[in-house]
Formats: structure tokens, sequence, C-alpha cells
């Protein structure tokens, strides 16, 4: 049970880092993971637009806008958590792997007390 | 566990099929069938994205489907076919199934499992084995008066369906 990759998508869908995070995750190229990262940020908002329930204001629990949470598919997680600011942290694991929630927040916060000066 | 939607999709994107079930539809505004269309159809373009999406992003050796998409409104399950035939089923996040993560893996395999019986006992055999069928023909946006078109009605798809999803425990 491992993690595969994490990136970073900042609000206008740009990517602001990527890394692979262990030896299972596939090698990707820049040019692709700007285009991940750009895709996501569209498919994000879009799965909220989709739904045929949306919630109040668009705004999920946490005050941000709501958007796609969790992917499962054979063989991969991918979460994301998507802050009020819009600045997405997705993170990708093998299946089975627990506790992505709470890597995440760990990984805003340590975002925000390192990168941001 | 409510079930809010449920859209048959082909290769090309065209619907084939699609219910709303009632508890979705109380609490938002009646929506014209040109919206729902035009839902259809992003919901549609977001699987096919999605499916390039992960299928980058998973390791080797695994297989690259998508089972499902959460958001904090509900979650997408969806079924692909080899023909390219898309199953698509709205549910919302039910709280009690995000307990231990055993619990998640086994509920999820359950709705690919339902998925790939309402693929394979009930759309092939009520839809597809129907003497009138004819493939690339099925109308769902049609305006009800093109004769000689298939109409799902004429099957018994839509009643098997709704037994099927009644029966499962997760539907209300």
């Amino acid at each position: 049970m491992g993690f595969l990759h994490l990136f970073i998508v900042n609000k206008s869908g740009g990517l602001i880092l990527h890394r692979p995070l262990g030896q299972s995750a596939p090698r990707i190229g820049t040019n692709e993971w700007l285009r991940i990262g750009s895709t996501f940020h569209s498919l994000h908002a879009i799965a909220a637009e989709a739904s045929p329930v949306k919630l109040p204001g668009n705004k999920n629990s946490a005050g941000a806008d709501d958007g796609i949470e969790e992917i499962r598919g054979g063989g991969l997680i991918l979460k994301c958590l998507q802050t009020r600011t819009g600045v997405k942290f997705v993170i990708t694991a093998e299946p089975g792997t627990s506790d992505l929630d709470a890597v995440l927040r760990e990984i805003y916060v340590l975002y925000s007390d390192c990168a941001l000066v | 566990m409510t079930v809010h939607a449920f859209h048959i999709f082909d290769r090309k994107g065209k619907t084939l099929f699609t219910k709303r079930y009632s508890s979705a539809v109380k609490n938002q505004p009646v929506q014209d069938v040109e919206l729902l269309s035009e839902q259809r159809k992003l919901i549609f373009g977001m699987l096919f994205s999605l499916r390039e999406l992960v299928g980058s992003l998973t390791p080797e050796g695994e297989s690259p489907a998508l089972q499902s998409v959460k958001t904090g409104a509900g979650t997408l399950h969806c079924y692909e076919t080899i023909s390219g035939l898309r199953i698509a089923l709205y549910t919302n996040n039910n709280p009690n199934m995000g307990s231990t993560a055993r619990n998640l893996d086994t509920s999820k395999t359950s709705f690919q499992n339902a998925l790939k019986h309402i693929y394979s006992e009930l759309w092939v055999d009520c839809v597809v084995r129907s003497p009138l069928y004819r493939p690339g023909d099925i109308q769902v946006d049609g305006h009800g008066n093109d004769v000689g078109r298939f109409d799902i009605r004429s099957t018994n798809f839509e009643k098997k369906l709704d037994a099927y999803l009644a029966s499962m425990p997760w539907f209300r």
C-alpha cells in the first residue's frame, strides 16, 4: 500500500508542484504533468456542475467550492483537498492506503507554513 | 444511501437511457429538457476525460478502469463495457460507509457488481435481445413522433431496473 504522486494546482489551474512519492509511481514527463494539472482543475469544477444534486451555494462543508474529492479506479485512489483560496492538493495512491485525507491536510499545513512567505 | 440518477451512454456519447429518481427532484427546481440534455453531455465528457486522466496516473500492470467519482454533493459510480457502453449511477455520500477501509472497498465493489449485473442481465437481456432493437437507433431526447425508432418503453428494461435497484440494500 503506497503513495504514488502528489501534485498541487493553483487557483487558475496552473501546476505548482508535482512529485513522485513511491517506486511504483508511473514516470510522467513535465508537459504531461502540466496537462494533467489543468485537466484536473477543469474536471473538478465540471463534476460539481454535472451532478443532479448540488450543495447550497456550491460550497462544501469546508467552505471551499464543491468538486471532486475522491476518484477510485482499478489500481488507483486519487484524493483532492480544495482550499477556500482555490488551491488544490491532489494525492494518488494504491488502493488500500489509509488516512489519505489526514495526509492531505498535513501537506496543506506544511505548504502554508513553508512555501508561503 | 439514495440513488439520484441513472444514465447509459453509448461509445459516441449519445444517451441511450436516463432516469432521475424522486429524491433528487424534490430539492431541485424543475429543469427543462434542454438543460438536462446539456447536463448529460457534461457527464459523458467528464467520464471520457477522467478515464484518460486515471489511465495516465495508474501504475503499470493495473487496469485503468474508472470506478467512482466522489464530490461533496454525491458520488458517481461508473461501469464501462468493452464495447464502450458506459453506465453511470449517481448516489449520495452515505456517512455510514466511511468507517473502515475494508467496508469501503467491499461497498465499492458491490456497486461495480451491481452495474455489471444491470448491463449483462438487464440491458443485454431486455434491450439488445429485443426483436425490435436496432443499434444506433435509440432515441431518448426525441419528440415522440418518430415512427420506426426503437423505443425503450417497448421493453420492460425500466421496470426490471427499478425492481433491481429497489432490491439493493443501498437504495431508498
